[in-house]
């Protein structure tokens, strides 16, 4: 295997028309966390945007920051902390993480809950297609609805469509008190969360289940926890913490929780996410809770979302029982693998009813399918 | 013709097809004043099936089509240009209502304010609000990725569909995003939001449901000059609260507004008014209230009004949803504009506005979504003038230019349709355009599917003749 490191962006669309003249595949690394998630891919050369750093504009008062693809998360939060403000997004893993490779994968974590995932954030991005152009989508303002879409289409399409080279993303301002609550929840728990989001107007940043296993790692009680992240100014945050109380007996938790849930899975843990209608949020759970179970490992659910994610071990399983165990958790219900052991994803049942425009998407814009090949699956 | 013609007569019968001059001269314009063409035919089928039949057919036969919500766009997105005409209004069903998950499954030709209308009593309703509300449909603001006031706080159309089943200009029906769950994949979804029609045809839509606020607080606030109420958006946006809306109208169309029917007790004698709303739960409301209130006097308001009853804040609402019609009513035409600039450069490009207008002496009207900088610089004249239409015609540029080079787009929520075909080299590279065309062959290889409209026909030609493309072509 070989390896590329690349200044500039011209240099990246020169790789890639002499990689394409070659009929080269090219495996897009920003900080190399989590390449290829385990699927099964061909090798190939990488091609390395890490160096790609830097924020290159950032105006607090727009709310706007635009950046490398090769930013770190931690040095966007750091900037834009100095004024205040914040980048809403969470994705699970280490802040080390490049915002480049967020976008491109599509992460999010339990803030999605009342921010929503990258493509809610995005406003503009520039990426490299597999014929070399340098392609620039969206701008730089807060709405805009100039010309087709590429900005959505980049983002979680794995760098399949091309490596993004430089993204802007919507900031907010951090909120004058963000404080979590820990409310332990027997009976029920996800329907129980789920109609208590539902129902309560005080809708908090994040509302997160975890698992009595999860819990306990993290610290924050026992049995079935929810974690539950409260912004706002201070009356507000007061009252939804007297509403929280209704689920069960809260108490305040260091907010450097979150960044240990984060952090919590080994990089070589089996990982999905299965989701549903939102009312079903206490079935989903219930299935979660069975595979981990056998399989050992913890589960958490974004329940405002209806998205429950398993984390297993894969050290030493038996892939057999987790094949059968993934499958009894996917039956009709919608499952995105995160991570797992190669052979195990031919296992996976699709969510996707669009093959035949997504081969055509592929096309357009990796004519000679040299990115990121197997990434998406065959 | 006639054989199309007794074709998709047989679907939809044959009072639901126009074919003559007369009866087709309601469909010749849209929302975008002083344009003009005549379709060849317009068809409007009742149903999801014969829908699909009749677009069948014009793939079948190879014949370009445009679909038509209610015709409100305001960037010519809707027009035909003696090309076949697909009316959506007659698909006005809302096919369910998920109380529990906050959703509804409506067709294309609901219209927005309706679907608000049918959810209230589940204290629910359909954020996305653009002013022409009571009248677009949802197909049409799925095209156009509608935005509207509260959008500044809520999102715009894009945040809040779920899924579409669409049908692709080929006649293939497919479902775009998914109802229950998340999906793996390309976000095709993301993609066809703000297509504009030229991607295919929206059956029907999975909208997501938003909870009425418990509490509403409308303010008022008055300025002696424009500069003032800019700072004071500023202020808010920095402060990190966010407003449900955050409007901004200046003087002439205080006074438009005011000589109308929708007169909203404006004050007359102001260079500008805020319309500052926030919303959410009662707790910590009056808090924020307090701060927006303190922001605009620091900025230099005269006076800040909260709305007194729920018929007060209608009133003040009202006057700013029909600002363009009352506009309309001064001046035989208006050219009604739509761009968007960052924030902090407001108070700049207002004044460049402003000197622009003076400069080519044309009466500019400004009334926009200030905090998401989202630009409306309205011009009202006679396009029967020909020298004031020239003048309006190079002011009109200048502005866009000015806000292309503070760093902002073309637009915020119309759409380019035809009119704004002019400034997107202007905005994007060649290669831009051309990944654009790229995307739309993927969906419409023929551009049949609303032909002519948001990329300009040079940049497609460049990436058809494209080394990369012809290679995909042969393979
Ligand atoms: C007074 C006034 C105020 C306005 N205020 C706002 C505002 O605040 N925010 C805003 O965003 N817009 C605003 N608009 C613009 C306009 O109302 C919106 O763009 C609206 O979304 C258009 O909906 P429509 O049903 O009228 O679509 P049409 O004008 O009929 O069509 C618009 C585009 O959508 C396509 N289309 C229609 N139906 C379908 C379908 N089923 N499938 C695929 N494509 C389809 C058409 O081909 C066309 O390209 C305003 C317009 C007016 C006249």
């Amino acid at each position: 295997m070989t390896s590329v490191t690349h200044e500039g962006v011209e240099h990246i669309a020169d790789t890639i028309r002499a990689a394409r003249a070659r009929n080269e595949p090219l495996r897009i690394v920003g900080a190399g966390t989590w390449l290829d998630a385990g699927h099964p891919c061909a090798d190939a050369t990488r091609l390395d945007v890490s160096s790609l750093t830097g924020i290159t504009r950032y105006e607090p008062g727009d709310l706007v920051l635009s950046a490398r693809a090769g930013t770190s998360l931690a040095d966007i939060a750091a900037a834009t902390r100095e004024h205040g403000q914040w980048l809403a997004l969470d994705p699970l893993g280490s802040a080390d993480g490049t915002i480049g490779a967020t976008v491109a994968t599509g992460s999010c974590g339990p803030l999605a809950s009342a921010f929503g995932t990258p493509r809610d954030h995005l406003l503009g991005c520039e990426f490299v297609t597999g014929s070399g152009d340098v392609v620039r989508g969206g701008g730089q303002v807060v709405k805009n609805v100039a010309g087709f879409d590429l900005v959505r289409l980049v983002t979680g399409a794995w760098g399949t469509l091309g490596p993004i080279t430089e993204v802007t993303v919507r900031l907010r301002a951090r909120p004058e008190v963000d404080r979590t609550l820990a409310v332990a929840l027997d009976a029920e728990p996800a329907e129980t969360l789920w109609r208590w989001l539902r129902e309560s107007e005080l809708t908090p940043l994040a509302a997160e289940l975890l698992s009595p296993s999860l819990a306990a790692a993290l610290a924050v009680g026992n049995g079935t926890v929810a974690l539950i992240r409260l912004g706002g100014n201070e009356t507000f945050v007061r009252a939804a913490s007297d509403a929280v109380g209704t689920l069960g007996v809260a108490h305040e938790v260091p907010s450097s929780v979150w960044d240990r849930l984060a952090r919590a899975e080994s990089a070589a843990a089996l990982a999905v996410r299965v989701s549903a209608l939102p009312s079903h949020a206490e079935s989903l759970w219930q299935r979660a809770l069975e595979l981990i179970a056998v399989t050992g490992g913890y589960a958490h659910a974004t329940c405002a979302r209806g998205v429950v994610r398993c984390v297993a071990p894969t050290e030493g399983a038996d892939i057999d029982m987790l094949r059968t165990a993934l499958l009894r958790l996917a039956d009709g219900v919608s499952i995105v693998g995160e991570r797992m052991p190669a052979h195990l994803w031919p296992a996976l049942p699709s969510a996707r009813s669009t093959r035949d425009l997504e081969a055509r998407v592929r096309t357009a814009f990796d004519p000679a399918h040299i990115l990121n090949s197997g990434v998406l699956g065959a | 013709m006639s054989a199309l013609r007794s074709r998709l007569a047989a679907i939809v019968g044959d009072d639901r097809i126009l074919t003559r001059t007369g009866e087709l001269r309601s469909y010749e314009a849209d929302g975008l004043p002083g344009y003009q063409k005549r379709p060849s035919l317009a068809v409007f089928p009742g149903t999801r099936d014969e829908t699909v039949a009749v677009v069948r057919v014009l793939a079948d036969t190879g014949t370009p089509y445009v679909a038509r919500g209610a015709g409100t766009g305001l960037s010519g997105g809707a027009l035909a240009d003696d090309v076949v005409l697909l009316g959506l209004h007659r698909l006005k069903r809302i096919i369910s209502i998920d109380r529990d998950n906050a959703r509804a499954v409506v067709e294309p030709g609901v219209v927005n304010s309706r679907l608000t209308a049918e959810t209230r009593r589940f204290g629910l309703h359909y954020a996305p609000d653009p002013s022409s509300q009571t009248a677009c449909t949802i197909g049409g603001n799925v095209a156009e990725n509608a935005g509207g006031p509260h959008c500044l706080k809520y999102g715009v159309t894009l945040n809040h569909v779920l899924a579409l089943t669409v049908i692709l200009p080929d006649g293939t029906v497919v479902t775009l995003g998914s109802p229950n769950g998340e999906q793996e994949g390309y976000d095709l979804l993301g993609a066809f939001i703000g297509s504009e029609g030229c991607f295919g045809v929206v059956l029907d839509a999975t909208v997501r449901l938003t909870r009425d606020p418990a509490a509403i607080r409308t303010l008022l606030a008055d300025f002696s000059s424009v500069d003032a109420a800019a700072q004071a958006v500023s202020a808010i946006i920095a402060s990190g609260i966010v407003a449900a809306a955050l409007e901004m109208m200046d003087a002439n169309t205080i006074q438009a507004v005011e000589a109308s029917i929708y007169a909203a007790g404006y004050p007359t004698d102001a260079a500008a008014i805020l319309l500052i709303e926030l919303d959410g739960p009662a707790a910590g409301l009056e808090d924020d209230v307090a701060r927006v209130i303190q922001f605009c006097r620091s900025a230099g308001a005269r006076d800040v009004r909260v709305a007194s009853d729920p018929a007060d804040r209608a009133r003040l609402w009202q006057g700013r949803k029909k600002a363009f019609g009352a506009m309309g009513r001064i001046s035989p035409h208006l050219v009604v504009q739509d761009a968007v600039v960052p924030r902090t450069k407001l108070p700049a490009v207002l004044a460049t506005i402003q000197r622009i207008a003076t400069e080519h002496r044309v009466n500019v009207c400004n009334v926009f979504h200030a905090g998401d900088g989202n630009l409306h610089p309205n011009i009202g004249y006679n396009a029967d003038d020909p020298d004031e239409a020239a003048r309006v015609h190079v002011a009109m540029t200048e502005m866009m230019q000015a806000c292309i080079d503070a760093g902002g787009s073309i637009t915020g929520e119309h759409g380019i349709g035809l009119d704004k075909l002019q400034y997107m080299d202007r905005l994007f590279t060649a290669p831009t355009l051309e990944a654009m065309c790229a995307l739309r062959a993927v969906f419409d290889p023929d551009r049949r599917s609303n032909p002519g409209k948001v990329i300009p026909i040079h940049s497609c030609s460049e990436w058809r003749a494209a080394p990369s493309v012809r290679a995909a072509a042969v393979r």
